[in-house]
């Protein structure tokens, strides 16, 4: 600033601050300070509203000057010149008064700034102090508050209240006295007290620790005593065994399984219990037997959260370890069926033995995801049975007991709820796991009181027998009998193949005394081979020729005459009789379609079996069924008319002795024999 | 090539055994009712069966009508007569349909066998004598008055015994085809032969090899057409010749002149259609694999039911509505 205005300042001034070098005068004499022609001090000296006045003075002259100078210009006089330079003179002497009174201004302006500065400089001063001051109080006051809102831990410990604590405290700690008036003492005498009681109590934990540990240790001592006692026990038991065996009391083994028997899932369960009754009841030839693993059967109860992590956790291994080669979606899906499939591991054994002292073994197993019973079955002969070719199926363990009851094959699942479960783990039917898990026959599930509703809707509502007890006895009647008739079959399967026809004397009577025709050939031929013939179409067409049954060809021979037989078994043999088709080859093909005798011999054969059933329980049927089938050949043939235009005898000649030989619009051939009389007639 | 197999049914031991029953059963003999509504058929096992026609419906059944094979019927106005096992029964059409019904009379020709009592093969009804002719197994000729029911004559002349009769209306006369070959003639009044004819002599029409049996007859007074073991032919009554052989090779068991055709039927499932030249004009398949009996249902009460029935080695009745197909078949 100062610098500014010794630059405007014309040479004339000296200033004495600021630069003394830039004056044109150097006269640095700071003693001659009272000399110095100081236009500061003059500011001050002079009265800024008298300047103002003087400063519009001096223009208003100034432009009066200028407004003659004009005038004399323009009028243009010789005195004008002289005129015109006073003036000028005296506008200089204006101009120069302008500029004191400008600089003066400056002067002033400068001076009131400095003034302000300084001013203004000592307020921030005071603002810093009162600043620091402000946040020293601040802090002060922080710590104050800080101080007085210290809890020391004293304060969290639970103290008994204090009547309790003047009560119970002895008067050494709580010096009631002092304590009462003042809360300081008080709260020390307090925790004191707390401490004290405290160690009390943590001898007193010392002392139950040590007794527990005592009375453990007796437990112990004891508890091995007993557990010696257990194996002498166990021994005194053994020793009573033969005592028990001697006296037909087998109360152990009864025991025993019913120990077993408690583990069994509930289906298992009910046909155990059912079976063991009716045995005790009303067949003493039944036994019961519980099988399989009783620790496996526990350790399926254990709880479902525990398997949960251990499945998971060892799937989590089981990533990390296989991340090479992962298990393919065909094995996955392969254990998510063994899963399903998964059978409880008892199973309850059920021996049947028969009166030729064989004996049926049936094993029912439960699945449990699938909630179904399955049985898998053997037959034990009392002798070493040699299977003849034809009779491989009869006994087998797939098949002796398919069709129990009508239409029981057991190929399929009876619980429709399963079809479901299946479909996730992409089973298609049971059928292709029969072999391994065992037959789901509806019988079965009938014993074990496990019900499920038909899938076809019954058009008439059948009574079922509900009470199990009837139903078992039922169940094992067919059993015996479907053991005994198939042992019988096998028997005679055996001689059919030598070309014997067994017939049992007491059978006799219902044939002729001489029977030419033989059997020459039994075999047994495919279910999809029988329905390929062409004198079957008939059987099949009526729905009689299932899967399930058992199909054999049988061919009787005599002279050039050969007639063939094919048979259908039935499972339920031999109360549903055995179905026979004939073709016979003799001077021409002829079969029930076109020759109304060979329809005849199917009708003797198939609708009039009754007769030929046989004593009782009527094992005999089939082959009392083979023998008339020669009778019937025999009579066919001998009693054919001798075709007078062909030349030589008859093949063969009459030697049965028949009533008429032909009868009726389809003039039948006298198919029926007539025991004792020994002759032939119609129907 | 595969056949389809029918699902099986849980079969138990009744289902199986009239199962089998139905697939071995003969219907050896049908007649319409008077109204022409109804069609009774007789079977192998004794039943008779009452079908309604045109219903689809399960036929009525009278369970043990006979004891053994109703081997034929005919009808009268208010009558259904049934023979078969040696005795003929009648029946009131009437009562026919209730449940239980029971034959009105049941008569037995006088037979001269005792050993075994030979059946009645066919009944033929004379309505100008009101009689009905039984002819079958003791190779007689038997005449029942059917007001009195007396047996009044029993013509003897066959040798074998007899399949089939026939009516000649102008002069009363019966034909009857027999086991022995021969058709023979009788005359009512007289009670006498009047002709025969052997059918196998004839070299045109006979085959040996099936045999020389007389399974069926047919007449239109001066025409008869008659067939079995021998080849189908057409004869001319008076002069004993045959005129027309028909060229089927399997013997016919029945055997009807309609309108200007001749239907016959017999082993092979179809019913053949003639001409009276001997042309076959159609041969129509039915569902049996041979067949024993043809109806036709010309009542003047009912000309909409229209049909031609036939039965024979099946459980089934086919329907033919058009001669030309089969339109339906009765089940029993």
């Amino acid at each position: 600033m100062s610098s500014e205005s010794s630059k405007k300042r014309k040479p004339k001034v000296i200033r004495s601050d600021g630069a003394p070098a830039e004056g044109k005068r150097n006269r640095s004499d700071p003693e001659q300070e009272g000399k110095y022609y100081s236009e500061e001090a003059e500011v001050d000296l002079r009265d800024p509203g008298r300047d103002y006045e003087l400063y519009k003075y001096t223009c208003q002259e100034l432009q009066r000057l200028m407004a003659e100078i004009q005038d004399l210009k323009s009028r243009g006089g010789k005195d004008a010149a002289v005129e015109i330079e006073d003036r000028r003179i005296l506008s200089c002497v204006h101009f120069m008064t302008l500029k004191k009174l400008n600089r003066l201004a400056h002067i002033r302006l400068k001076k009131g700034r400095d003034q302000t500065h300084e001013a203004k400089q000592k307020v921030d001063a005071y603002h810093l102090q009162l600043q620091n001051l402000l946040y020293e109080v601040m802090h002060l006051q922080k710590e104050i508050t800080k101080c007085l809102e210290f809890k020391s831990k004293h304060e969290e410990i639970d103290l008994v209240s204090v009547e309790e604590f003047y009560q119970e405290a002895p008067p050494d700690i709580s010096k009631a006295e002092i304590t009462m008036g003042d809360p300081h003492q008080q709260t020390l005498a307090r925790l004191d007290w707390e401490l004290e009681q405290r160690k009390r109590l943590a001898e007193q934990y010392r002392e139950s620790l040590s007794n527990k540990e005592k009375i453990l240790k007796e437990i112990e001592v004891k508890k091995e005593y007993l557990s010696s006692l257990q194996p002498r026990l166990n021994s005194i038991m053994q020793a009573s065994l033969p005592v028990q065996e001697y006296l037909f009391m087998p109360f152990d083994q009864a025991h025993k399984q019913y120990e077993t028997a408690r583990h069994l899932p509930p289906p298992l369960y009910v046909l155990f219990v059912q079976a063991t009754a009716y045995g005790q009841a009303c067949d003493k030839t039944l036994s019961v037997a519980i099988e399989g693993s009783v620790d496996e059967a526990k350790a399926l109860f254990k709880p479902h959260e525990e398997s949960q992590d251990d499945e998971s956790d060892s799937d989590a291994e089981e990533e990390q370890t296989t991340k090479r080669r992962r298990p393919t979606l065909g094995v996955q899906l392969d254990d998510k069926r063994k899963e399903m499939l998964k059978r409880h591991p008892l199973s309850v054994m059920l021996d049947l033995k028969c009166k030729d002292d064989s004996v049926l073994h049936l094993t029912f197993y439960y699945l449990m995801n699938l909630n179904i019973m399955t049985v898998k079955a053997r037959v034990t002969t009392a002798t070493e049975l040699i299977t003849p070719i034809s009779a491989g199926d009869l006994l087998s363990p797939d098949s002796v007991l398919s069709c129990l009851y009508p239409g029981d094959h057991g190929k399929k699942t009876p619980n429709p709820a399963n079809q479901y479960q299946f479909d996730k783990v992409g089973i298609l039917t049971l059928r292709d796991y029969v072999l391994d898990l065992g037959h789901p026959y509806l019988w079965v599930q009938k014993l074990g009181g496990l019900h499920f509703p038909k899938e076809q809707p019954q058009p008439t509502v059948i009574a079922d027998h509900s009470l199990s007890s009837s139903h078992m006895e039922t169940t094992m009647k067919l059993l015996k009998t479907r053991v005994q008739s198939r042992l019988a079959l096998h028997k005679q399967f055996a001689s059919l193949e030598h070309g014997i026809v067994p017939v049992t004397s007491d059978c006799h009577y219902l044939f002729p005394a001489k029977v030419v025709s033989r059997l020459v050939k039994w075999v047994t031929i495919a279910h999809e081979d029988y329905v390929e013939l062409h004198f079957t179409k008939d059987i099949v067409e009526a729905g009689l020729a299932g899967d399930t049954n058992l199909y054999y060809m049988a061919l009787v021979e005599r002279g050039t005459a050969k007639l063939q037989a094919a048979v259908v078994l039935n499972p339920g043999y031999s109360s549903i009789p055995p179905i026979f088709q004939l073709c016979l080859n003799w001077k021409g093909e002829k079969t029930n379609s076109n020759d109304d005798n060979i329809r005849a011999m199917e009708s003797e054969v198939n609708v009039c079996y009754k007769e030929l059933c046989g004593p009782r329980p009527g094992h005999q049927l089939l082959t009392n069924q083979l023998q008339r089938l020669c009778v019937l050949l025999d009579v066919y043939l001998e009693t054919e008319i001798h075709d007078d235009s062909v030349e030589g005898p008859k093949e063969f000649p009459q030697e049965k002795m028949c009533l008429r030989l032909f009868r009726g619009p389809s003039r039948m051939k006298p198919f029926k024999y007539n025991h004792p009389q020994g002759f032939f007639s119609h129907r | 090539m595969e056949r389809a197999v029918p699902p099986t049914v849980p079969l138990g031991q009744m289902e199986v055994f009239q199962a089998l029953q139905r697939l071995h059963m003969t219907i050896f003999s049908q007649c319409f009712s008077p109204c022409g509504k109804f069609l009774a058929a007789g079977n192998n096992y004794g039943q008779i069966a009452i079908f309604r026609y045109p219903g689809l419906c399960s036929p009525t059944p009278i369970g043990s009508a006979h004891d053994g094979p109703v081997y034929s019927m005919v009808s009268t106005d208010r009558h259904l007569f049934s023979a078969g096992d040696g005795e003929v029964k009648a029946w009131l059409w009437a009562e026919i349909l209730k449940k239980g019904c029971k034959e009105l009379w049941c008569r037995q020709p006088p037979y001269r066998t005792s050993l075994e009592v030979p059946e009645i093969n066919a009944l033929l009804l004379v309505p100008k004598e009101n009689s009905l002719i039984l002819a079958g197994g003791d190779c007689q000729l038997h005449t029942m008055d059917l007001e009195t029911g007396t047996f009044t004559r029993a013509l003897r002349g066959h040798t074998d015994y007899i399949h089939c009769l026939a009516l000649r209306d102008r002069n009363p006369e019966v034909l009857s085809g027999g086991e022995d070959g021969t058709v023979r003639l009788w005359d009512l009044r007289m009670a006498k032969e009047v002709q025969t004819i052997e059918v196998y002599k004839h070299e045109e029409c006979s085959r040996p090899h099936n045999g020389r049996w007389i399974g069926c007859l047919a007449t239109d007074s001066d025409w008869m057409v008659c067939g079995g073991g021998p080849a189908l032919t057409l004869w001319h009554l008076r002069s004993s010749t045959p005129t027309t052989i028909f060229p089927m090779w399997a013997p016919q068991k029945h055997v009807t002149f309609y309108q200007d055709l001749i239907l016959s039927a017999g082993q092979g499932p179809c019913v053949n259609q003639w001409q009276l030249s001997g042309e076959l004009k159609a041969q129509v398949p039915g569902s049996s694999p041979g067949l024993l009996s043809l109806s036709l249902n010309q009542q003047p009460a009912a000309p909409e039911c229209k049909v031609l029935t036939a039965a024979g080695n099946s459980c089934r009745v086919d329907v033919f509505t058009n001669l030309g197909y089969r339109a339906f078949s009765l089940s029993f």
